[in-house]
C-alpha cells in the first residue's frame, strides 16, 4: 500500500471531521437520554427534584472516574472538593454579593478555588500510590472538614449554611427564575411536564458539558499519556513522560469538576452542611463510580442514578436499603469488575472502533530519516559521550557499585559483561537515571547529569531497554512506539486536553521508523501483551529507539531468545550502532565477542578490565573472575 | 498535673486499642499483602457478640465468644471472597474490603439498631484505683494490662512458632517463602484469623470503656490505618509504637484544644508520609510493593 505524500493531511482532515460528527452524536444522544430521564424516573417512584440531584452529583462521579478509571488514582478525599465547592459558592452568594447574587460567579468562583485546592493537595499526594495515596487524600479531607467545622463565623459550624439564594440566573439582560417549571402538561403515568424546573435543564447542560469535556480529554494527547502511565509507569517515565505532573494535572481537573458539582448541588439545595465534606461522602463517590463501572465515560452517571434512586425509593420502604447498597457494591466488584454499564457495553465498545481508527490513518511506507546520524559526536574524537568517575551505589550496607571509572567513545558499541551479581544492571540504572548514585559523578557530553532524573535524561538522549521487556501490554505495537515518539515530540508534559496526538505528524513517522528498524512492521497492530518473547524484547528496544536516543542502553537484549532470533537481533543492534552509541549488557559471549568494539568487565561492583574482545579474551584476571582460575583452553572450550 | 496524668493514661488505653487493631492489620498485610479496610468490622462484630453474650451469659464468656466468633467470620470471609483478591491491586483490595465493611456495618445496624449501646462494667472491676495524685477507673487499668499481655502473646507467636516464622519471612519476600515450600496458604488463614480475633477480643473488652454503635468499626479503622502508616506497614513494633504515639497525641490534644483531637492524627500522618514515607519503623522495600 503506497500512498501519495499528500494523503496524510487529507486523512487528518477526514479524521477531524469524523470525530466532530461522533462528538455531536454523543451530545445529541446524551441530551435525548437526559430529556427522557425524569419521565422514566417518575413511574418507578422518583420525583423530579431527585433527577436534578442525580445529574448534579454524577458530575462528581464522572470526575472521580477520571481519577480512578483513567489515572488509576483511588482518592478517598473527594468530599473536600465537593463540600469545599459547596461552601465557597454559598459564602460567595451569602457574603460577597448578598444584594445581587450571581449564580454564575458563585459557581465559577467555587470551581476555581477547588481547582487551586486540588493542585495544592495534589502537589504533596501524587507521588504516593495505593493505600498511601488513599489515606493521605483522606487525611487532607479530614483537615478541611475540621477547618470548616471550626470556622463558625463563616460556615456556621455543624449547622451549615441555609437560605442560599438559588432562584435567579442572570442571562444577558434577563434574570431567569430557575425554580419555574415547564408548561404544565399531564403526561399520565410519566408525570407532569410542569414538574420539571429550569434547574433540571441547567443541571443537564452542565452534565453534558462535563461529559463532552471528559470525552475529549480522555481521547486527547493528555488522556493517552495518562492512561499509558496507569498501564506502565516505569516505561512511561523511561520514555520521557513526567508521571507526577500528569497525575497532578488529572487531580487538579478532577478536583475542579468535583467542586463544580458541589457548588451546583449547594445552590440547588439552597443549603450546605459539613456532611458534604465527610468521609462517608468521599466513600459515596467511590460506590457510585465502581457500581456504574470504571473506564467507561458515562457509567458513573448510571451508577449514581442507580444508587441514588435506590437510596431514595428504598429508604422509605425498608431500613435495610444501605445494606442492599453495600451488597450491590461488593457484588459488582466481585462479579462485574467492569461495573454495571461497563459489562453491558463491553462487547459493543471494542471492535468497531479500533477497526475504524486503523482504516482512517494512512501509513507512509517510506519514512523520512528522522533519526539523525550522530556524525558530529563521532568526529569529536577524544571526547567521550558519557563517562563516570568514582561512581558508586549503596543498597543499605551493600555496595552494588563502587569506584566505577568508565568512558565511552561516541562511535562505540560497548559491551558490559560480568558474572551474575557483578552490578551490571545497577550500573545501567545509574546511567539511565532510574536510581540515583550514592557517590561519584556521571558526565554526559561534558555535563554532570548525576542528579538529573531518568525522565529528563531521556530528553537529553539516553534511552534504555529493560532486562525484562517493559511494555504497554494492552496497546498495539504501533501505539507502544507512538507513545515513546510522542514523549520525544511533545516533551515531559503537555496539557493538551483537547487535541489528539494523531495531529502530530512526526509522532507517526518516528514510531514507524522505530518499528521498521526492529522489523516489527508485520506485527504493528498486534497487542503487545500477545507478542512472542523475542518480539517483546525487540519492541522494548523499538520503544527506546522511538525516543531518538544518542545513547541506547540495552540490558540483555537477546536473553531467552532462540539462537536464530538472537543472531537476527544481534544484526539489528549492529546496524543501530552505526547511528548511535550502544551500550549492551549480555551473557551471550558469541554475540559479545562478535559485535563489540570494546568490552568492560564488571566484577564485584567495579571495573575489572576494559579492552577489545581479543584483549579481554586473553586477560588472566578476567578468566579468574569468570572461571575461578581455570585455563584459557577450558574457557575457549566451554 | 492531675489532668495531664489522666490524659496520659487515657491516651495509653486509647492507643492500646489502636495497637491491637493495627497489629492485626499489619501482620495480615505482611503475610497476605492484603490491605484490609474490613478490619474495623472485626472490632465491631467482636463488640456486639461480646455484648449479647454478656447480657445473656456473662462478661467473661463474652470475652471468649467474641474472638472465636470473629475468627470464624474472618475465615469464611477469606475463603469466600478475599482469597480472590490477594494478587489484585491494592486499589481492588481497598474497594472490596471497604464494601464488606459497609455490609457488616449495615447488618449490625439492622440487627441491633442504630443507637449507641454501653457495655456494663463487670461488678468486680467497678470503682477506681488510687494512683498517687489521681484515682483512675480500675477496669481501664485491667484492660490496659490485658491488652499488653495479648500483644506480648502475639509477638511470641510471631517469633516462637513456625507460623510466625512464615509470617516474618513473608513480610520480607512472599514469593521466596512460597518457593521454599513454606505453606503460606495455611499460615495465611491462621494469621488472618488471629488478626481478626485480636480485633474482636479488644472490641468486646473495650466496650465498657467506649460505647458502641454500628459505625464503631469505621471509627476505629481509620485511625488504626493511620497508626499502621505512621509505624510502617508490615512492621509489628511500628504498629505498637504508632498506636501508642497516636493514642497519646489524641489524648493530649484533647486536653489542650479538644476540637483538634480528630485532625491531629491526620496532620501527624501527613508529616510522616512526607518525610519518612516508609513509616517510623518500616522498611523501604515494603512501600514499593504496595
Amino acid at each position: 500500500m503506497t500512498t501519495a505524500p499528500n494523503a496524510a493531511p487529507e486523512g487528518a482532515a477526514f479524521e477531524r471531521r469524523a470525530s466532530l460528527v461522533a462528538d455531536l452524536r454523543f451530545v445529541l444522544l446524551a441530551a435525548l437520554a437526559l430529556a427522557a430521564f425524569p419521565f422514566v424516573l417518575h413511574p418507578i417512584g422518583g420525583y423530579a427534584g431527585l433527577a436534578t440531584q442525580i445529574l448534579i452529583t454524577s458530575i462528581a462521579a464522572v470526575a472521580f472516574n477520571l481519577l480512578l478509571g483513567y489515572a488509576g488514582m483511588l482518592s478517598y478525599g473527594q468530599a473536600m472538593f465537593y463540600g469545599g465547592g459547596g461552601y465557597v459558592a454559598a459564602i460567595l452568594l451569602l457574603r460577597a454579593m448578598p444584594q445581587h447574587p450571581n449564580l454564575w460567579l458563585a459557581v465559577l468562583g467555587a470551581t476555581l478555588v477547588t481547582a487551586i485546592m486540588a493542585l495544592l493537595v495534589g502537589a504533596v499526594t501524587v507521588r504516593l500510590y495505593g493505600i498511601y495515596f488513599a489515606l493521605l487524600t483522606l487525611a487532607f479531607a479530614q483537615m478541611v472538614f475540621f477547618i470548616v467545622e471550626q470556622a463558625k463565623d463563616w460556615t456556621n459550624g455543624d449547622d451549615g449554611l441555609q437560605s442560599i439564594p438559588n432562584a435567579l440566573l442572570p442571562i444577558g439582560p434577563w434574570n431567569v427564575d430557575l425554580t419555574v417549571g415547564l408548561p404544565p402538561v399531564d403526561l399520565g403515568p410519566f408525570g407532569n411536564l410542569g414538574d420539571i424546573k429550569l434547574w433540571y435543564i441547567l443541571a443537564a447542560i452542565a452534565l453534558i458539558a462535563v461529559l463532552l469535556f471528559t470525552r475529549l480529554l480522555i481521547r486527547s494527547q493528555f488522556g493517552e499519556v495518562l492512561t499509558a502511565i496507569r498501564e506502565n509507569e516505569e516505561r512511561s517515565v523511561m520514555v520521557g513522560f513526567s508521571a507526577p505532573l500528569y497525575r497532578l494535572a488529572a487531580f487538579g481537573i478532577a478536583g475542579a469538576l468535583t467542586g463544580l458539582a458541589g457548588a451546583l448541588r449547594a445552590c440547588y439545595d439552597g443549603t450546605v452542611a459539613v456532611e458534604s465534606l465527610s468521609i462517608e461522602r468521599s466513600g459515596q463517590f467511590v460506590v457510585y463510580t465502581v457500581v456504574g463501572g470504571v473506564q467507561t465515560l458515562v457509567s458513573p452517571v448510571v451508577g449514581t442514578a442507580l444508587i441514588m434512586y435506590l437510596e431514595n425509593v428504598l429508604s422509605g420502604k425498608t431500613p435495610a436499603w444501605r445494606l442492599i447498597e453495600g451488597i450491590i457494591f461488593v457484588a459488582v466488584i466481585v462479579f462485574l469488575p467492569r461495573g454495571v454499564l461497563g459489562t453491558l457495553l463491553n462487547q459493543r465498545e471494542k471492535n468497531p472502533r479500533s477497526i475504524f481508527r486503523r482504516a482512517l490513518r494512512p501509513r507512509t511506507e517510506e519514512p523520512e530519516p528522522l533519526l539523525r546520524p550522530n556524525v558530529e559526536g563521532r568526529r569529536a574524537g577524544p571526547l567521550s559521550i558519557i563517562e563516570t568517575s568514582k561512581l558508586g551505589k549503596l543498597f543499605g550496607h551493600f555496595a552494588a557499585n563502587h569506584d566505577i571509572d568508565f568512558q565511552v567513545d561516541p562511535a562505540e558499541l560497548r559491551a558490559v559483561i560480568g558474572p551474575n551479581g557483578a552490578g551490571k544492571t545497577t550500573f545501567f540504572n545509574l546511567l539511565a537515571g532510574t536510581i540515583a548514585p550514592t557517590s561519584g559523578t556521571i558526565n554526559y557530553k561534558g555535563r554532570d547529569v548525576s542528579r538529573v532524573s531518568g525522565t529528563e535524561r531521556v530528553h537529553l538522549g539516553i534511552a534504555k531497554a529493560f532486562q525484562t521487556a517493559s511494555l504497554y501490554p494492552d496497546q498495539t505495537v504501533r501505539q507502544n512506539c507512538r507513545l515513546a515518539a510522542l514523549a520525544r515530540v511533545q516533551g515531559p508534559f503537555a496539557l493538551q486536553v483537547l487535541r489528539r496526538s494523531t495531529r502530530l505528524d512526526d509522532v507517526d513517522a518516528l514510531a514507524e521508523r522505530a518499528m521498521d528498524r526492529l522489523e516489527l512492521a508485520a506485527v504493528a497492530d498486534v497487542r503487545a501483551g500477545d507478542l512472542s518473547h523475542g518480539d517483546k524484547k525487540r519492541l522494548d528496544i523499538a520503544i527506546a529507539l522511538a525516543t531518538q536516543p544518542q545513547i541506547l542502553l540495552l540490558d540483555e537484549p537477546v536473553a531467552g531468545m532462540s539462537k536464530d532470533e538472537a543472531r537476527k537481533t544481534e544484526g539489528l543492534i549492529r546496524r543501530l550502532s552505526t547511528e548511535m552509541t550502544v551500550l549492551v549488557i549480555e551473557h551471550d559471549m558469541e554475540m559479545v565477542m562478535g559485535i563489540s568494539d570494546t568490552i568492560t568487565v564488571l566484577h564485584q561492583g567495579t571495573v575489572l578490565a576494559t579492552g577489545t574482545p581479543a584483549e579481554i579474551r586473553a586477560n588472566a584476571t578476567v578468566q579468574e573472575a569468570y572461571l575461578g582460575g581455570h585455563t584459557e583452553e577450558e574457557f575457549a572450550g566451554a | 498535673m492531675e489532668a495531664v496524668i489522666e490524659a496520659l493514661l487515657n491516651g495509653l488505653v486509647q492507643g492500646l486499642i489502636y495497637v491491637a487493631i493495627a497489629v492485626g492489620l499489619t501482620i495480615i498485610f505482611g503475610t497476605l499483602r492484603l490491605v484490609n479496610f474490613a478490619h474495623g468490622a472485626f472490632y465491631a462484630i467482636g463488640a456486639y457478640v461480646g455484648l449479647v453474650v454478656a447480657q445473656h451469659v456473662g462478661f467473661v464468656p463474652g470475652l471468649i465468644a467474641a474472638p472465636l466468633a470473629v475468627a470464624v467470620f474472618a475465615v469464611l470471609l477469606d475463603r469466600l471472597v478475599l482469597q480472590y483478591f490477594y494478587e489484585k491491586t491494592p486499589t481492588a483490595q481497598i474497594l472490596v474490603t471497604f464494601g464488606i465493611a459497609l455490609v457488616v456495618e449495615e447488618t449490625l445496624r439492622l440487627i441491633f439498631g442504630g443507637t449507641t449501646q454501653q457495655f456494663p462494667t463487670p461488678a468486680a472491676l467497678q470503682g477506681a484505683v488510687s494512683l498517687g495524685p489521681i484515682a483512675y477507673p480500675a477496669y481501664r487499668l485491667v484492660f490496659a494490662v490485658g491488652v499488653l499481655i495479648m500483644i506480648g502473646l502475639v509477638w511470641l507467636f510471631l517469633v516462637r512458632t513456625n507460623y510466625g516464622l512464615v509470617v516474618r519471612a513473608g513480610v520480607r519476600d512472599r514469593i521466596m517463602v512460597q518457593l521454599l515450600g513454606g505453606n503460606i496458604r495455611q499460615a495465611s488463614t491462621v494469621v488472618f484469623a488471629l488478626g481478626a480475633a485480636v480485633a474482636g477480643l479488644v472490641g468486646a473488652a473495650a466496650s465498657p470503656i467506649y460505647s458502641i454503635d454500628p459505625s464503631t468499626g469505621f471509627l476505629f479503622l481509620v485511625p488504626s490505618f493511620v497508626v499502621v502508616v505512621v509505624g510502617g506497614l508490615g512492621s509489628f513494633w511500628g504498629a505498637v509504637l504508632g498506636g501508642l504515639l497516636i493514642g497519646e497525641l489524641q489524648s493530649l490534644t484533647t486536653l489542650v484544644y479538644a476540637p483538634a483531637a480528630n485532625v491531629i492524627i491526620y496532620i501527624c500522618m501527613a508529616l510522616v508520609l512526607l518525610f519518612r514515607p516508609q513509616g517510623l519503623l518500616g522498611e523501604s522495600e515494603v512501600i514499593r510493593q504496595s
